[in-house]
Order: structure tokens, then sequence, then C-alpha cells
């Protein structure tokens, strides 16, 4: 008894150590976090107030969990460029299931049903038949686009008034969506499923030959990502009211943004989930800043460019600074 | 693993490699057969030109992304670069400019530039190609219709107007264009030094950096050839089409990286080569073409076409066994 109580002080320390270090990562993208949400709040005072954190909470929460599906398979090696195609495909089975006999349960339930599925789908062409993610996920959007074309040809459909009430309106029910996802995600890592997603990513060969089933890890990741990104397209739908077969299309961009601003790399096991919400967290308030200051799409697009190289740049450059000036001193 | 074992696996590799652009021809011919003999007017001689036409801009675009995905890259910011030609030139004919060879030239140089700066983000900043070149494509996109205003313009260029229609001897000037690009591609790779620094980076960028390759200089004429590239092929699509307008470039993202694909190039880098690409290039332009003769709503035709290139890529594409 007091052998086990002793170990688990030791994986106390064990895990209070892993988190330290994962946060010490993010430090300085918190920092600058803040500071953004900091001149937002300045810049527009109605951030402050019940209704509009209910708002910012509404815009960000599609963001993130598109940048968490995202951050997922980047994290397990994989990458999806069908991000944007399978949020069109929930928000178009969301507006066409809800208003029949299946009722808003039902409904949530095909939404998450075909993200799963689609998802799965995915993993286990690229695992099981060793096709490159990027590949795979390209064709596959022309695939889950297409199919979204077909349920709802062009925008219609309609979610229930009172998902659209509960979810879009008033009140923060969107932050707490988030805050439950992240508990989610939090117990998921704690699984066998969710251990092994960053040692799958990080070494596929050492993982598998101790006895993590990578195959398993890496089609379990795809699925929950695919779910988590039909159910960005839901909330989408729920805040305009009805289908739209085209409506994603810019969150592959957006959640590969998200995630790399996070400090999530490409190479699979290299960067932190925390990362990647705050990732999606920055892209929001600079997005939101650019519509608010009433910049044209086109200043928006330039911006969103140089923001992004130089939000991945920087970091690096100042790396490099600071191993240059310690080679100096030693 | 022992070393014979392994040996063996290298030049079964090669073997395989070399038959993957022959393997891709093969499914070509067999496609053009099955399809001359199943659908009316598919294997006359002015639809099948018509079909290498169109290939011959694709094929242009992958023979810059051929060598970027060669070095261990990817730009997805050709379909921008396609455009800014196709929208660039007829903003920069000059009146005194009789031959139209001056805008021409500008807007080459305006892409390759664009590719430079591709590398430059890659090289010196460290940022990841595939970010880097997207948000590439997104700031030019912003650009773009901030100089175009939004609205089809037409050219009025000679030059460009012969490399779209002209045809000497029934062959296209685009087909000619594509085979010089084509030559010139496949002894870069294969005969200069600076083909095999472009494999050895792909292999491994650690590796070549230490044998002495000029990493950063190599990166940089990667994407600026790609930039170059994507140039040509823009002025090629200007040509076929008569105008140029914002969304032009769009497609050919997908269709060169799905044409080196399917051409045996490995995303990973460093195997490969163009002599794949080409015949790639046909087989997407083909498959296009048969689902547009199948006459299907705009959902099925996009699953048709996603569907198609996995099925291709199950015979082209798949990486080694992780054990």
């Amino acid at each position: 008894m007091s052998t086990m109580s002793a170990s688990a002080v030791a994986h106390r320390g064990l895990y209070r150590a892993v988190q330290l270090r994962r946060n010490k990562g993010i430090g300085g993208l918190t920092i600058v976090v803040l500071l953004f949400l900091a001149a937002y709040a300045v810049l527009f005072p109605g951030l402050l107030t019940f209704e509009g954190f209910a708002k910012f909470s509404q815009t960000w929460l599609p963001l993130a969990l598109t940048a968490m599906a995202q951050a997922m398979l980047m994290l397990a090696g994989g990458i999806s460029l069908s991000v944007g195609a399978t949020v069109s495909l929930g928000a178009v089975v969301a507006a066409t299931t809800m208003g029949t006999p299946l009722g808003v349960a039902g409904g949530l339930g095909a939404v998450v049903l075909v993200g799963l599925v689609v998802g799965a789908i995915t993993g286990a062409i690229t695992v099981r038949l060793r096709l490159p993610a990027i590949i795979v996920t390209l064709a596959g959007s022309f695939i889950i686009g297409g199919v979204a074309l077909l349920i709802l040809p062009r925008p219609g459909g309609s979610v229930p008034t009172t998902v659209s009430d509960l979810l879009a309106g008033t009140s923060p029910v969107a932050f707490g969506l988030l805050l439950a996802t992240i508990a989610l995600w939090k117990l998921y890592a704690a699984t066998p499923l969710g251990l092994g997603l960053y040692a799958a990513g990080e070494n596929p060969v050492g993982a598998y030959r101790s006895g993590v089933a990578v195959d398993t890890v890496l089609i379990a990741a795809y699925a929950i990502s695919g779910a988590l990104t039909a159910l960005a397209g839901f909330f989408v739908a729920a805040q305009t009211g009805s289908g739209d077969p085209v409506i994603g299309s810019a969150f592959t961009l957006n959640s590969i943004a998200a995630a790399v601003l996070g400090g999530v790399g490409f190479g699979g096991g290299q960067g932190t989930m925390r990362g990647a919400f705050l990732g999606s967290l920055l892209l929001t308030v600079m997005i939101n800043v650019m519509f608010f200051l009433g910049l044209p799409p086109v200043a928006q697009y330039i911006a969103q460019g140089l923001i992004i190289v130089g939000a991945v740049a920087l970091p690096e450059i100042a790396k490099r600074r600071a191993h240059r000036a310690g080679r100096v001193q030693s | 693993m022992t070393a014979p074992s392994s040996t063996l696996k290298t030049s079964r590799l090669s073997g395989l490699l070399g038959n993957r652009a022959l393997l891709t021809l093969g499914i070509v011919i067999a496609v053009w057969i099955v399809a001359s003999l199943t659908s009316r007017g598919f294997g006359t001689w002015g639809h099948l030109r018509y079909l290498i036409e169109l290939a011959a801009v694709i094929g242009v675009v992958a023979a810059g992304q051929t060598l970027v995905m060669i070095g261990g890259g990817i730009d997805l910011s050709v379909g921008a670069v396609i455009t800014v030609t196709a929208v660039g030139v007829p903003l920069l004919s000059i009146p005194g400019d009789a031959t139209g060879l001056g805008a021409i030239a500008a807007i080459l140089g305006i892409t390759t530039a664009i590719g430079i700066v591709n590398g430059a983000g890659i090289a010196y900043l460290r940022v990841h190609p595939m970010i880097m070149t997207l948000a590439m494509a997104t700031f030019l996109q912003g650009a773009l219709i901030l100089l175009a205003g939004g609205s089809a313009v037409s050219v009025d260029n000679a030059v460009i107007d012969m490399l779209g229609n002209a045809r000497p001897c029934g062959i296209p000037a685009s087909v000619l264009f594509w085979i010089a690009v084509a030559l010139v591609t496949v002894l870069m790779l294969r005969r200069t030094r600076f083909g095999a620094r472009v494999y050895a980076l792909g292999a491994n960028p650690l590796a070549s950096a230490l044998s002495g390759v000029n990493v950063p200089m190599t990166t940089l004429a990667l994407y600026g050839f790609s930039g170059l590239m994507a140039g040509l092929a823009g002025l090629l699509a200007l040509g076929m089409n008569g105008q140029g307008y914002v969304g032009i470039g769009d497609p050919y993202v997908l269709m060169s990286i799905a044409a080196v694909v399917l051409g045996g190039t490995s995303i990973l880098g460093g195997l490969g080569g163009y002599a794949g690409t080409v015949p790639g290039a046909v087989l997407l332009v083909t498959i296009s073409g048969l689902i547009t003769v199948v006459n299907a709503s705009a959902g099925w035709r996009s699953v048709l076409f996603g569907v198609l290139i996995l099925g291709l890529l199950l015979l082209s594409g798949r990486e080694a066994a992780r054990r």
C-alpha cells in the first residue's frame, strides 16, 4: 500500500513536470493572446458585456473545434485538407435532419455519426492503405463536398429557432460548450488511445514496437477529429439558421493556421492541444478586429497572409537569436 | 534488417520507380481505348488534341510542383500565381510595347519573384512550405482583388494569343511549348548538379547540408522555378481563355499536386521524376473530361472525381509499411 502511494506521488510529479513543460512552451503565445485581447477590449468595450462576450465566443467556437480537430491529426503525424468540406457536410446534415421527425436530438446524433464515419473512413484509407494524408484528404474534400452538394444542392433546410436561439443567442452557451470540449479532451488524453496519440505521431515505429496499437490510435483520432469538425458545421448551421453546402471552405486554412500559430508542428508529436486552442483564440481575435475596423475583405486577406507568416516566423527568429547569443557567451 | 535484404529492396524500389511513369502511361492508354469504344466522339483527333491542350497547362504547372515536391516541399500558391499572371498581363500591357513581350517578361519576373519570396520564407524564416505558400496564396488573393477589381480582363497580346491558339503543322503551340518545358525539366533533374541537389535535399535535408549542398539557395531556386512555371502556365491558360479573371487558377493547385503524385513522385520528397508527371497530367484531364461527358449533377461530378483520384492513388501513391 505504501509503495503504491509512493508510485502515485512519483506519477503526480511526472504529470506536473509534463504539464509545466507544456505550459512553458506556450508562454510567449499566451502573452501575445492576452495583449491582443486587451487591445480588442480597449477598441471595442462591447466585448466586456455579457452579450458581447456571448457573441465573441460564438465566433470562436467553430474555429476552436476545427483547430482542435486539426491539431489532433497533426499531433498524430497526419493532416486534413477536408476540414472545410466536413464542416459544410455537418451543416447540411444538421439543416436537413433537425426539421424532420428525427428532431434536434436525432439530428445532432446524425451529425456526430456522419462526422465519425467520414473521419473513420479517411483514417482507414490513410492508415491501412498507406496513402499520404494530404492527398487522401484533398481527394476526400471533393467527395465530402460532393456529398454535401447531393444532400442539399443549394442553401436551404432549416435549424429550429429554439436551437439557434440557444446556441447563437445572447447567452454564452458557446463558451460553456468550449469548456465542455476541453474537459472531454482531457479525459480522452488520459485514455490509452489519447496517450498513444503523441507516441504514434512522433515515432510510429517506436510506438508500434512498444505495444501502442498505432493503427487503432490513428483511425480513432481521424474519427474523433471528423466528429468535432462536423459538430463545428452543426454550430455554423445553427448560427445561420439554415444549411449551405459550401459554407465551410474557409475552415481548412484557418484550422491549420490556428494549430500552427499554437505551435503544433507538421512532423507529428510536436506541440500541444492547449497551444492549438490558444492559436484559435488568437486567430479569432485577429479576424474580429479586422472585421470591426471596417477593413475591406481585400485587406483582410493581405493582413491574414502577413500575420500567419509573421506569427510562425518570429518565434523561429527569436530562437535562433537566443541560440546565437548563447554560443557567443560560451 | 540485414544488408542484402535492404539492397534488394532499393533495387526493387528503383525498378518500381522506373515503371511508375510507364504504369501511369499504361492507365492513360487503357482509359483512352475504353472511353473511345464506349463514348462516341471521345476518340476523335479533335477531342484528344483538346485534352492534350488542357493537359499542357497542368503539365507546365506540375513541372514546378514536381521539383518542389522532390525537394521535400509543396507549393500551394501556384493557383494564385496563375491568376496573378492571367490578370496581370492585360494590366501590364502598355501602348509602346507593340510585341507584348515586355509585359510577358515583366509578369514572368513577378511570378518568379513571388516564388523566390516563398523560398526565402521557407529557407530563412523556417516557415513550413504548406503554411508559407498558403499564406502567400491568401495574400495574393487579396492583392488581386485590389488590382483587378474582380471583373474579367481580356487580353490583346499577339504572343499569348499564338501560344493559346496557333497550330503549326496541326499540333497546338501550347503542346509544343509543353514538350519543350518537359525536356528542360527532365534534363535539369537528371543531368545537372542542381537536379542532384534537389533529390538530395528532398531525401535528407540535414545530410545534404552537411555534404555541402547550399540548402537556402537550392530552396530559393526550387520555389523560384515553381513560380516561373506557374507564370508560364498562366500565360497558356490566358491564351486559351482569351481573358483573365480572379479564380482562373484555383483548380490548378489540386490538379498539379495530383498529377505529380499520380506520376509516382513521393510527397515526402527525394523520389520520383517529371517523366511520370506528364502522363499523370493527361490522366487527370481525361478523368475530368469523362466526368463531364457523364451527364451528372455537380455533386456527383465532385464525388466521382475524388473517388477516381483516390482509386488511382492506390495504384501509384502508396508508402512503405511501418514495421
